[in-house]
């Protein structure tokens, strides 16, 4: 087996036997090599290795330029890695496929399609018969609190609705893990809070795997089971630390939790005490 | 309706009789054979319409004119988008459209007559050349800009790279595609006007340049008309078609402008 700087999780489901039974993604030893406009190699990964339980939410946090974005993206199959590899439940990713849905920060919605016709593409690209297409993704227009909105235009959507609308769109096609690459960071500070809310309580519905990459140690906290602390040039895996916070979440209660409070002072703490410029939150 | 929205509506109106009323009165002032006045041209359309070997000629110029377009879209909106979205074929085809560009294509009609003659597919193939340019162009320029994310969405969907091109790149790029066609539909009346001048066999034209021959500087004008209306209106239905494809990309609402 590779080398996981993980502790177990409260969150993982009772497992018979030890640790492969649960582990849905295994990142092996990846690095990211890419070549800049100077011909000088820029190391955007190095020697990354992690496991992703199943049904975990785990969050990659670190500064912009640590790569976490980029790892996110090979576990989708949207970028290969110079070396080292990457699987989901036991068998090599060489590309993009459906039981990984991605939601961008850039929202990177259909223009050409209403609200509608956004979340029934996934379905129906997957043969869902229309009118089975289109009720499954009424039903979560009506989920992510859009209900009325069926027939709109993205472009007649704020920052927070299309982001809901991107969110619908992925799980309609029922990806086993869901790749959130930095989703509310392009949102003002109300929005995101009320996004962050809204996905963790979808998410503690039916508790899908969730890849989580943020530069905020707040929502990294506030959300995950599990954060990945990563440094920057070249981006490696600094500390991973299990967030032992009970759930169902409440912003709120968890606020005034002094173990939440704890754990975002100390997470902190260890950004500024590296060399490198905290995380920019 | 308030008085700076009539004056809105009224503008173009004005605009039209204001450049009559002065063609009118510089051509009353200059007295000259060559220059007849807006009545008198405008007299001379009716017969030009009127006239069966007349309309047989404009038909054709507008037959020309539709297959050299339509088939120039059909083959330059895929190159044009490949050429976006793959480096490799826009490596290719990059430097042939850079010598091809700023050639005007009319120059070119004196070798392709010499090959094909002076018939229909030497004008057709004028008018295709003359179209291409512009819709590569822009098909090529909006592929490029499909958003990378919206192609990875798509791919985590299951979308084929094919399925992708034509389902995804083809509509996020057609706002830029219609604008590429647009210039394309009034560089289709010019070449088709100018290969008529060259090649004088049949066509509106042919109309115009033989009345100019014979000193008829009435109908020379009329077709003037003739062909700038023609304009206007292929212009006018094409916006209709293309603001009704692309109705998700328009703004919303009008913003006021600086000066309105």
């Amino acid at each position: 087996m590779t080398v996981v700087p993980a502790r177990s999780s409260q969150w993982v489901r009772p497992v018979t036997s030890q640790e492969p039974a649960s582990a849905i993604i295994e990142i092996d030893h990846v690095s990211q090599i890419f070549q800049t406009s100077a011909r000088k190699d820029h190391v955007a990964l190095s020697d990354i290795s992690l496991t992703i339980e199943e049904g975990a939410f785990v969050s990659i946090l670190g500064p912009s330029g640590c790569g976490k974005s980029t790892l996110l993206y090979i576990v989708g199959g949207f970028v290969s890695p110079t070396s080292g590899s990457a699987k989901i439940k036991g068998h090599a990713i060489t590309g993009p496929g459906p039981d990984r849905g991605p939601v961008f920060q850039e929202f990177a919605l259909f223009p050409w399609k209403t609200v509608l016709g956004n979340v029934m593409y996934g379905p129906r690209q997957q043969g869902v018969r229309a009118a089975e297409a289109e009720a499954q993704s009424r039903a979560l227009i009506e989920m992510v609190g859009l209900k009325g909105y069926e027939n709109f235009y993205p472009k007649e959507l704020s920052g927070g609705m299309k982001q809901r609308v991107a969110l619908a769109r992925t799980l309609a096609y029922h990806p086993e893990v869901l790749l959130m690459d930095e989703p509310f960071g392009a949102l003002d500070a109300h929005t995101r809070t009320r996004l962050q809310n809204d996905l963790l309580s979808i998410w503690e519905r039916d508790r899908k795997t969730v890849l989580f990459v943020t530069h905020s140690v707040d929502e990294a906290v506030f959300l995950s089971d599990k954060v990945v602390m990563m440094s920057k040039s070249p981006g490696r895996i600094r500390e991973v630390i299990d967030i032992d916070l009970p759930r169902p979440r409440r912003r709120n209660e968890l606020l005034l939790d002094p173990r939440y409070q704890k754990y975002v002072v100390d997470i902190e703490r260890m950004f500024d005490e590296s060399d490198e410029a905290g995380p920019a939150s | 309706m308030s008085p700076a929205a009539l004056l809105r509506r009224v503008a173009p109106v004005l605009a039209c009789i204001g450049l009559l009323a002065v063609w009118q009165v510089a051509s009353l002032a200059l007295k000259n054979d060559s220059f007849p006045t807006a009545t008198e041209a405008i007299r001379a359309i009716p017969d030009i319409l009127g006239d069966k070997e007349s309309l047989i000629n404009i038909l054709a110029s507008l037959r020309r004119m539709a297959l050299g377009f339509g088939v120039a879209v059909l083959v330059s909106i895929p190159l044009g988008l490949l050429m976006g979205r793959s480096r490799s074929v826009a490596a290719f085809f990059n430097p042939l459209l850079m010598v091809i560009y700023p050639v005007p294509k009319a120059a070119l009609m004196p070798i392709i007559m010499l090959w094909l003659g002076v018939g229909d597919v030497t004008k057709t193939l004028v008018i295709f050349l003359g179209v291409s340019l512009p819709v590569i162009y822009h098909s090529f320029e909006g592929a490029k800009a499909v958003e990378e994310k919206m192609l990875w969405s798509g791919a985590a969907m299951g979308l084929s790279p094919a399925q992708r091109l034509v389902r995804i790149v083809l509509p996020a790029a057609l706002p830029e595609i219609l604008t590429g066609c647009r210039t394309g539909l009034v560089l289709a009346l010019i070449t088709m006007i100018t290969s008529e001048m060259i090649a004088r066999q049949s066509g509106a034209g042919n109309i115009l340049f033989n009345a100019l021959d014979m000193g008829q500087y009435d109908t020379v004008f009329a077709m003037i008309i003739i062909v700038g209306a023609m304009g206007i209106c292929l212009d006018a239905i094409f916006e209709r078609v293309r603001a009704r494809l692309v109705r998700w990309s328009e703004p919303q609402f009008d913003m006021p402008l600086s000066f309105s």
